[in-house]
């Protein structure tokens, strides 16, 4: 579904980040793990295009992102909480987004229904701008709008950041359930191994920029993550 | 293990000092300081501007009254028409001073007195320009009083006194500035007043004119203003002091608000979405609502042409003030298309938007609020045909050229701007640079070539039709001039993105 091929992106010379090929395929879970400055946000960016590559390329779905616009249809993202609209309500929010992405208010309405417990009773009639939200509520708004418009590539950064345990623990089962049942690929980047290697088949780690471990997620996966983030070699 | 609670709080002296500094760094070290050397000397210039219009107004004051009220003593006259200054100057002050605000967060858990701060916010106040305003029009006017031997005590408690006032207004401000209420009623109430005085019902200012000339008169009653200016500073202590915590007044409040339907404007079909964003934007935020309240001040541009003869022998002026009638939300706002959109710019270009359809919806945002400008300026119809023609030929260009210069030059533009806040005057340069200005100076000459030219090889009417035509063309070639515009959007793309990311 996503094939990175000689991608690297370069500010003033110094180089954040450089990956040879990577390829992730249709309907994977796919993790990616590293401290800051390790390239995580940086080649999410470069995936939504919204930065230029140095040199490489990605093909999303056989598009090639910084060319073509066509990715958009299918693909949907949450970033930071510069991808809300701060002056919308969560629902004028979710209808927004419903719109572009060629949905009417009721099938917006069915899918924001699914996530009543996800929400907690804290995003809908809140009666509340977005921008006066928590932060944690924020986060919980914009992943929800994610999932509008059944996009089969789906990017989340550190979704799993500043959410209660019990929101956290609720989003783990929503990402399962996108890869296991829906076949959509979904990308998430995170700081905390645990949640990671519970929610995704496949994690890569990222270092200065370069992939320095690539695993097929198992019972042993967490223990050789966490050595190798505490610095121990294993075996 | 206790610690002994005795004497840590920090002098207030110290304090001030340590706040002057972080405020001194604060300035310097912010983004839009840093910017271009060409804009710090336009402000500069700015103020200079405004400054020394003020002290030779100061100065004029009292010749520029003797010799069109003779019989009245400028002094008297000046007390007569006060009040109207201090209504002005509330209303620019509530448009454009910006409440006292310090970053409270990080001193809250610091051993400084509540009071040392609060005292610190309110005095900070003082040192506005808005303040001084009144003192370069009131100091050379009462310098002169003195030289033309006015007693010496009364002009200077009456100086004094202006003063004070000129400072409650500030403090006012800030109550007023809390609620909307408040400022309607003042709207009202000043163009009651205008409107009542310049029909000869009643004219208001006779009270209020005793009123400053007994003040004149009798220097000891300087105890008045005083008192106001207590008053009024000890209520903003009060009420920043029962809101010092951070739920409270200091950062913002929260609205309850409700969800707008305006599923009646589908019917703009694939645009639909945006524009009825963008009237949120437009409703929800101060920075565009500031600005659309001074684009509604556009409309009142004809009155100063039209008005005056020397004008209208000259007919490219006209032709200029014509486009400024129903282009004022147009420039304004259109300007800073891309800007508006800055707070969630990266989501925008993630999304399933094509950026034709965003360009396209702006268009259109633009081309209504023309439309609207121009039923609105229908009573320019009391100076004639002639006028009221230029203004509509001026609402045609607008919309068929005007507004793609507009959007052309917003794509040049790539300041972030913070919707929720509103621009400070000489401070805020946020969304303004060079740049515009450039763009800028096509909207204005293109209109008065367009009509000048034809005019001098023609006539009157030979003008009007060419600047009209030149919209309808506009219009015509709507699709070739939104494709080149999305070209050159689509070129800037990432600039833009890294550009409106940047923290302020």
């Amino acid at each position: 579904m996503i094939v990175t091929t000689n991608l690297s992106k370069k500010y003033n010379d110094v180089q954040v980040l450089n990956i040879e090929s990577l390829d992730i395929p249709k309907g994977q879970s796919f993790g990616l793990v590293g401290n800051n400055g390790a390239g995580k946000t940086t080649y999410f960016s470069l995936l939504l295009d919204l930065i230029k590559p140095t040199t490489g390329q990605i093909k999303n779905n056989n598009v090639l992102v910084h060319e073509s616009e066509d990715w958009k249809p299918f693909t949907s993202a949450f970033i930071d909480e510069s991808f809300l609209i701060g002056y919308l309500t969560a629902e004028e929010y979710f209808y927004f987004i419903g719109e572009l992405r060629g949905q009417n208010k009721s099938d917006v309405d069915a899918l924001v229904a699914q996530f009543e417990d996800f929400f907690h009773g804290e995003i809908l009639n809140q009666k509340k701008y977005l921008r006066d939200l928590s932060k944690g509520n924020q986060k919980k708004a914009g992943i929800v709008a994610a999932l509008i418009g059944n996009p089969e590539v789906i990017i989340l950064d550190e979704p799993f950041a500043n959410l209660d345990p019990t929101t956290q623990i609720r989003l783990k089962a929503i990402i399962k359930d996108l890869a296991e049942k829906k076949g959509v690929t979904v990308l998430i980047s995170s700081h905390d191994l645990l949640h990671v290697t519970d929610v995704c088949e496949r994690i890569v780690v990222l270092e200065k920029g370069k992939i320095v471990k690539d695993l097929i997620t198992s019972k042993e996966t967490l223990k050789e993550l966490e050595a190798h983030f505490s610095g121990v070699v294993v075996e | 293990m206790l610690v002994l609670h005795t004497n840590v709080y920090i002098t207030t002296k110290t304090m001030i000092k340590q706040f002057i500094r972080l405020e001194w760094k604060q300035f310097f070290r912010a983004s839009y300081f840093q910017k271009g050397l060409a804009i710090k000397i336009l402000l500069i210039l700015a103020a200079l501007y405004f400054g020394g219009i003020a002290i030779f107004m100061g100065i004029g004051l009292f010749f520029i009254l003797k010799k069109a009220i003779p019989d009245v003593d400028p002094i008297v006259s000046v007390n007569n028409f006060i009040i109207y200054w201090f209504l002005f100057e509330m209303l620019i002050r509530y448009f454009m001073q910006q409440l006292p605000v310090m970053n409270v967060k990080p001193l809250m858990t610091i051993p400084i007195k509540r009071n040392t701060v609060i005292h610190y916010l309110l005095g900070k106040t003082t040192l506005s320009f808005f303040n001084f305003l009144s003192v370069f029009l009131f100091l050379p006017f009462c310098i002169v009083l003195l030289i033309k031997g006015y007693a010496v005590l009364n002009v200077a408690l009456w100086f004094l006194s202006i003063i004070c006032l000129t400072l409650s207004i500030n403090y006012l401000n800030f109550l007023v500035n809390k609620s909307n209420t408040v400022f309607y009623v003042i709207v009202v109430v000043l163009f009651a007043a205008i409107g009542l005085e310049y029909y000869g019902i009643y004219a208001l200012s006779e009270p209020i004119g005793v009123a400053f000339n007994t003040l004149y008169n009798n220097p000891f009653l300087i105890v008045v203003p005083i008192a106001l200016l207590v008053a009024l500073y000890y209520l903003n202590f009060k009420y920043i002091k029962s809101g010092f915590y951070l739920d409270d007044a200091v950062s913002k409040k929260v609205k309850e608000v409700n969800a707008t339907d305006l599923s009646w404007m589908n019917r703009f079909g694939s645009i639909a979405p945006f524009l009825k964003n963008d009237m949120k934007l437009i409703w929800r935020n101060a920075r565009p609502k500031q600005v659309m309240m001074m684009s509604f001040l556009f409309l009142f541009y004809g009155l100063i042409f039209y008005t005056q003869e020397v004008y209208r022998e000259m007919p490219a002026m006209l032709a200029f003030a014509s486009m400024f009638v129903t282009g004022g939300f147009l420039m304004t706002f259109g300007q800073l298309v891309p800007s508006w959109d800055s707070e969630y710019y990266k989501m925008l270009m993630s999304q399933n938007i094509p950026y034709r359809k965003y360009l396209e919806s702006k268009w259109y945002l633009m081309v209504v609020a023309v439309t609207i400008s121009f039923v609105l300026s229908t009573p320019y119809l009391y100076f004639g045909w002639e006028i009221f023609g230029m203004i509509a030929a001026g609402a045609l260009f607008n919309i068929g050229l005007n507004s793609f210069i507009t959007l052309f030059g917003g794509a040049l533009n790539r300041v972030p701007i913070e919707l929720n806040v509103k621009a400070k005057a000489f401070s805020n340069t946020n969304g303004f640079n060079p740049t515009q200005m450039l763009i800028a100076l096509p909207k204005f000459l293109l209109p008065m070539g367009l009509f000048y030219i034809p005019y001098k090889l023609f006539n009157f009417e030979a003008g009007l039709i060419v600047l009209a035509m030149s919209g309808v063309l506009g219009i015509v070639f709507k699709g070739f001039f939104l494709s080149k515009i999305e070209q050159v959007y689509q070129t800037g793309k990432y600039k833009t993105v890294a550009a409106f990311g940047e923290k302020k």
